[in-house]
């Protein structure tokens, strides 16, 4: 009675991580095809109220509205004004402020 | 079966400790006989055994097995060979620690290609023959001396070779234990295999199975060259 | 077949040599697993914000124009509404009124926004499920916010906006154009800022230029550039990420690089009796091979589906207190799951692979000793 071995059992588990991630991918498509009302609502929100930014951060201005924020929004409070919001060291500045 | 032809073999050539440890041995090993080296410590039997049982290279000479020439062949060759027909028992014993005997038996024959079941089953009735059935799963490290160098000759057949090389093997062992392994040997003998045991025991070489002592000192034979 | 044969064989005895070591390993491994985690909730999290944004905002303003003085956002007047409308190639201008207001007694920030929609009449507003939990307010009940001059305006709760639709609405109050005048003290003939339509979309950087020359104050923002504000917003550059990034592939180097490159006694030992009874060099690193591959995929798989259940199932709470910050409102949103499988791959191969070359390059020296050495032991 040979006992089990160990590479069929690594084996098996490689083959539930991979199973893990069939099932992973599965739940993202389903999801995806569920979001059209929710995505559809967001943005008819956005159209009617004019809206540019989504409301994750809601401790700084610049941090709340990063796409109409400028170079100096930041400064607002003082020229020497360090980084003081937590959001500021997560969220970059915009592109279109950065340097080419 | 094994010849040798002018066998000379020097450590860290070039180098200040520079050593040579055999010279100009040449040899014929005949088929299953009992051939024992003697000598004192230094006198360059392990390595001889080493070069006989292709896990060296000699620095000058030739080595035939089986009329094969093996000292030009690249070492994936050589490693076959050696899997083949050779079997190692060494001194230390060098079986692997936190696994099972049975596992340790099984070593050798692992990247043969081999399935597992049939190596295991040859393991299982090598340590039978060796009366370690009942020890089979025990982890080596909880094994006697006499049950761990048991392992190691079980382990040394698992290829089913026809040479056994034995490096010392009683030198940790007490009279009954090395009585044993005589008679291990004895039975391996009676079914066809050759073997060649290094050891300065007067037990070993003085022993009725012996077909022919070798005598060594300093890297030459000085007698038994001719069988 | 003997080549499967030989590597099964190869693989169990390498797994079983890891099992002998297991408290190293497992520290390994997990460690391991952990840095896959990290990067791999982050790379799932920002990839299914971007997507998100990418979609909600389509509708986005065309063009926002933003007046600035003295380096500050400043007030638009009627007169840019009337200039603006003049430029060819413009349509459908339109004063935004917004801003934000700061409550001292929780330390919130809500954006109000006037939107001239009958929805919201005069003394009444619409608010976000974030202010609405953040006040303890419902439908019905009476919000009151302090006005430029120091007085205390109510306006009933006429709505809240949906849940689903937190993301974007979570801190929002919409009120009547009058209203928001008045508490924001903000007199008639200004704006916040101006949004625009143009005719035709591809002219407008053209219009842009022209908006720029017309009024050399302001700041035109195009929806483009909104749409890939999130395309870059949690960029590896960002300052916390960056140090998330740096922590947890550090943390990995070092456990992998001590890991491979102090093979231990035992192992050089072992390594030397498979040389011993007829292994090949190349089986034995085949073996050593096999040990970082089993380390890898196992924390690879663990990691990545961690990540999943993380990001998409648990709405990445262990990012929260990051991404919440100072903040007191924060939006509750459950993500739309995507995994982009080329990044999950390049994921892959940026941790596989470097683990098992640093634990085979180390065993190279062990493997290839002379068997005979070992005789010599």
């Amino acid at each position: 009675m040979t006992p089990a071995r160990k590479s069929d059992a690594f084996g098996l588990l490689v083959l539930a991580g991979l199973v893990g991630l069939a099932i992973a991918f599965t739940h993202a498509e389903v999801r995806e095809r569920l979001s059209g009302p929710g995505l559809r609502e967001k943005a008819a929100l956005v159209e009617r109220l004019e809206l540019t930014d989504l409301a994750l951060f809601t401790d700084a201005r610049y941090a709340r509205h990063p796409s109409m924020a400028d170079r100096h929004t930041p400064f607002q409070d003082g020229p020497l004004s360090m980084e003081h919001f937590p959001s500021g060291s997560l969220v970059l500045p915009p592109p279109h402020l950065r340097p080419r | 079966m094994v010849q040798l032809e002018s066998i000379t073999k020097i450590f860290n050539r070039g180098r200040p400790d520079e050593f040579t440890a055999l010279e100009g041995v040449s040899l014929l090993v005949e088929a299953v006989k009992v051939t024992v080296f003697k000598g004192p410590s230094g006198s360059g039997k392990t390595t001889l055994l080493g070069i006989i049982g292709c896990m060296a290279k000699p620095t000058a000479g030739r080595v035939y097995v089986d009329r094969q020439e093996i000292t030009s062949l690249p070492e994936r060759f050589l490693t076959h060979i050696r899997r083949r027909t050779f079997g190692f028992i060494f001194q230390q014993f060098h079986l692997i620690r936190g696994i099972s005997a049975v596992e340790n038996v099984m070593l050798p024959a692992l990247t043969t290609g081999e399935p597992r079941a049939a190596i295991r089953r040859r393991a299982l009735e090598l340590l039978g023959q060796f009366g370690l059935s009942g020890k089979a799963d025990s982890r080596v490290e909880w094994l006697s001396g006499g049950e761990a160098q048991r392992v190691a000759i079980a382990r040394a057949l698992v290829n089913r070779p026809s040479v056994v090389i034995a490096d010392e093997p009683t030198a940790h062992l007490d009279t009954t234990l090395s009585r044993d392994f005589l008679a291990g040997m004895e039975i391996l003998k009676a079914e066809g295999k050759t073997i060649l045991i290094a050891s300065h025991d007067p037990l070993v070489y003085g022993a009725a199975l012996v077909d022919r002592v070798v005598e060594m000192r300093d890297g030459r034979i000085i007698d038994g060259a001719a069988a | 077949m003997s080549l499967v044969e030989r590597h099964r064989n190869i693989l169990d005895f390498a797994i079983s040599s890891l099992a002998r070591r297991w408290k190293k390993n497992l520290a390994l491994l997990a460690v391991y697993t952990f840095t896959v985690f990290v990067l791999a909730s982050v790379i799932f999290f920002t990839e299914a914000v971007k997507r998100e944004a990418r979609a909600v905002f389509q509708g986005a303003p065309e063009v926002v124009v933003q007046r600035l003085m003295a380096g500050r956002h400043d007030l638009v007047p009627q007169a840019y509404v009337e200039g603006l409308s003049r430029i060819t190639g413009v349509r459908e201008v339109r004063g935004r009124l917004w801003g934000y207001y700061y409550e001292p007694s929780t330390g919130a920030n809500y954006t109000l926004v006037a939107s001239g929609d009958p929805s919201v009449q005069p003394g009444t507003v619409a608010v976000g499920r974030g202010v609405a939990r953040t006040l303890l307010a419902e439908k019905g009940d009476l919000l009151p916010l302090k006005g430029a001059r120091g007085e205390y305006v109510s306006f009933e709760v006429a709505r809240v906006f949906s849940s689903e639709s937190e993301l974007v609405s979570a801190d929002l109050i919409e009120m009547h154009p009058e209203d928001l005048r008045g508490l924001f003290g903000m007199p008639e003939g200004f704006y916040t800022d101006i949004t625009l339509k143009v005719r035709n979309p591809k002219e407008v950087t053209v219009v842009a230029d022209k908006i720029r020359r017309l009024f050399p104050d302001t700041r035109p923002i195009l929806r483009d550039e909104i749409l890939r504000t999130y395309d870059s917003v949690f960029d590896w550059r960002s300052g916390l990420l960056l140090v998330i990034f740096a922590g947890a592939v550090t943390a990995f180097i070092i456990f992998a690089w001590d890991k491979a490159t102090s093979l231990s006694l035992e192992e050089r030992r072992e390594m030397g009796v498979l040389k011993a009874v007829g292994w090949e060099t190349s089986e034995v690193i085949a073996m050593k091979s096999w040990e970082g591959i089993v380390i890898s995929l196992a924390a690879f798989l663990a990691g990545v589906l961690a990540a999943y259940l993380h990001v998409f199932v648990s709405s990445a709470a262990l990012f929260e207190p990051v991404l919440k910050g100072w903040a007191v409102l924060y939006p509750r949103y459950d993500l739309v799951p995507h995994i982009d499988p080329y990044q999950i791959l390049a994921l892959f191969f940026l941790t596989v692979v470097p683990y098992t070359v640093a634990t085979v390059v180390p065993s190279w020296n062990a493997a290839t000793v002379d068997p005979d050495l070992i005789m010599r032991q």
